[in-house]
């Protein structure tokens, strides 16, 4: 059996002086090549989990395995978000002043010198979330699902094995959210991506192939049973 | 499956690129910035031409007459304002290893629109070195050879007169020595301009060449140890040590760069501190998709040395556009001649340099620290 993808072992968040509790004992395994979503109310600490498994912010206590490598242990964790992490936030969170194909670009700076091969590498993967020819725009110029589907195309942009995706549709409409979910399906399926989704739209975690509940900083076996149940009704 | 090609081509971004599209995004602000920096950089450029040209005009003093070196009244304040007596002539005369001795006295008087005329009172066998461009050499007292740039500037003609002060002197010749303020003066015998100063019995200078094979520095310190009051001058060192004005040309000029230099730090600190805190969400976004501190250190650092170097360029450009608007006064125009050295123009960098370094590496310093996740939090 091959290593999972990402491993999290008893892990404690907290802010403000301890005084809120994010995470209380986290603990959850991702196979590689897994849709994974992680549903639950707000402040459950379901973005947070995110951010952790970024290496935006570190844990109290407790460890994170993510592609073999224990966070914790790491120094260079900004090379570890260019090479094996792609992040797609809520707000697309492009850069407004660069079009579409330079936002793709930008991850490519710390792997890619050529910017002949980069403006390649970004003409490429717009085509490949079915944007071809927008390349050119800014992001003011993009609907809001293009925005989101250039943001995933820069996720992309050093091919890392795994995607973090933060509520990627929760500023969409219905019709653009659903197509963004399939672009998601079929980037797993074609390049074997590992993709953890966070959302609070049970209707979004449905497309996944596992759906993990949280509640108060910890999985809940409870709500990921009810959640499991109502995605299986609705892939049917 | 390896994706498609697209069909439209789009420019590829670089980091430089990546740079300018930030200096852009507030135009207003990086205009006023570069032209605020620019400022300081022209006044350093604009003092440094002068200082050169006025150096140059005084190295050019040095050579005036193929001397070795000239000796000045020691402690005067400016060089032309020394004064020495016809004995001191006299007495280098006699001096071991002293070949030929020339008195100068060098008296202004207002000629035309210029105050500052130079009148140099030499022996009229002195004034045969000068090479002469039209007519011929000074046979009488009431002659004078006049500089070709005189002759532009005044008007004169071999064979017209040249007025000082109540009295007339005929133009008998033009000479031309590349020295900018003997260009733009007059020669006359010693005796006359004497008595033109009221200075009987006084030089301003004396011109010293020593005899074949002699060491030159060795004669002149030998000179100033016997006399107390007389200053070897061989090099434009020793010029600008016993000249006051010189040093204080050279003082002012360091003081003005390191104004320039800290008005241009504190003026480049605000511009990226500001653009640092606006941008601080942006920062996080580079820091998160795997930018290394480094790069973004480096990204703040060059946007600023780009704004310095494009300060640099207009302080050059202005600069150089302010010394053309003060030669256009005949008193300074008259002996000083704009020199844009290479030197100044590396200053200028530098300065350039040292204030995009200094101004912004606290903003560099503060984006790199700035914890991923607080500047992604950032409204």
């Amino acid at each position: 059996m091959s290593e999972p993808a990402i491993v999290v072992h008893d892990v404690v968040k907290t802010y403000d002086g301890r005084r809120i509790s994010a995470l209380t004992g986290m603990d959850l395994t991702v196979a590689r090549g897994e849709f994974v979503a992680v549903v639950g109310p707000s402040g459950c600490g379901k973005s947070t989990l995110l951010h952790l498994l970024a290496a935006l912010d570190a844990p109290d206590s407790g460890a994170i395995t993510v592609a073999g490598h224990e966070l914790a242990k790491r120094k260079d964790l900004d090379h570890y978000r260019a090479e094996h992490v792609g992040l797609v936030f809520q707000l697309h969170n492009l850069l407004p002043s660069l079009t579409a194909s330079e936002n793709v670009q930008v991850p490519m700076f710390e792997r890619e010198r050529s910017p002949r091969r980069r403006r390649q590498r970004a003409d490429e993967l717009l085509v490949l979330v079915g944007l071809p020819g927008k390349g050119r725009q800014r992001p003011t110029e993009l609907s809001g699902g293009e925005r989101q589907r250039v943001a995933i195309a820069r996720a992309l942009a050093n091919d890392p094995p795994i995607l973090l995706a933060d509520e990627p549709t929760g500023s969409l409409d219905s019709k653009a959210g659903a197509r963004i979910l399939d672009l998601l399906e079929r980037l797993r399926e074609e390049r074997e991506l590992t993709i953890v989704l966070v959302s609070h739209d049970a209707t979004v975690a449905a497309r996944a192939d596992r759906i993990v509940a949280m509640l108060d900083g910890r999985i809940d076996p409870a709500a990921f049973a009810s959640d499991a149940r109502a995605a299986a009704a609705r892939r049917a | 499956m390896p994706p498609a090609r697209s069909s439209v081509t789009v420019t590829p971004v670089s980091f430089l690129t990546l740079i300018l599209k930030n200096l852009i995004r507030q135009p207003v602000r990086s205009a006023l910035t570069v032209l605020g920096i620019g400022i300081g950089i022209t006044t350093v450029v604009a003092l440094g031409v002068i200082t050169a040209g006025a150096k140059e005009t005084a190295s050019e003093y040095l050579r005036v007459g193929g001397a070795d070196f000239i000796v000045a009244q020691k402690g005067s304040a400016d060089l032309s304002l020394s004064s020495l007596s016809e004995d001191d002539v006299g007495r280098l005369e006699g001096h071991t290893g002293v070949a030929r001795v020339s008195g100068v006295l060098l008296h202004y008087t207002r000629v035309g629109n210029n105050p500052f005329f130079g009148v140099f009172g030499v022996d009229p066998a002195t004034i045969a070195d000068r090479p002469l461009v039209a007519g011929r050499r000074i046979r009488g007292p009431g002659e004078t050879v006049v500089g070709y740039r005189a002759v532009e500037k005044q008007g004169l003609s071999v064979g017209g007169t040249l007025a000082l002060g109540a009295e007339r002197f005929r133009v008998v010749g033009i000479f031309r020595t590349g020295n900018t303020a003997e260009d733009a003066g007059a020669y006359l015998p010693l005796a006359t301009v004497q008595r033109l100063s009221g200075k009987p019995g006084v030089v301003t200078v004396i011109y010293v060449t020593v005899e074949q094979g002699v060491d030159p520095a060795a004669v002149a310190a030998s000179i100033e140890r016997r006399s107390k009051q007389l200053a070897a001058v061989a090099t434009l060192a020793d010029y600008s040590e016993i000249d006051q004005g010189m040093q204080a040309m050279d003082a002012g000029n360091l003081a003005i760069s390191l104004l320039a230099v800290g008005i241009g730090a504190i003026g480049v600190m605000n511009t990226m501190v500001m653009s640092v805190f606006e941008r601080t969400r942006e920062l996080g976004i580079l820091r998160a998709v795997g930018w290394r501190g480094r790069r973004v250190l480096r990204m703040i650092l060059l946007e600023s040395l780009v704004l310095c170097l494009a300060a640099a360029v207009l302080g050059l450009g202005l600069g150089w556009l302010a010394v053309q608007g003060v030669m256009l006064v005949p008193a300074i125009s008259s002996f000083l001649e704009p020199h844009l050295s290479i030197a100044i123009v590396l200053r200028a960098l530098g300065v350039a340099v040292a204030v995009a370094l200094t101004g912004a590496l606290y903003p560099a310093l503060r984006a790199v620290r700035l914890s991923p996740m607080e500047a992604l939090r950032h409204e």
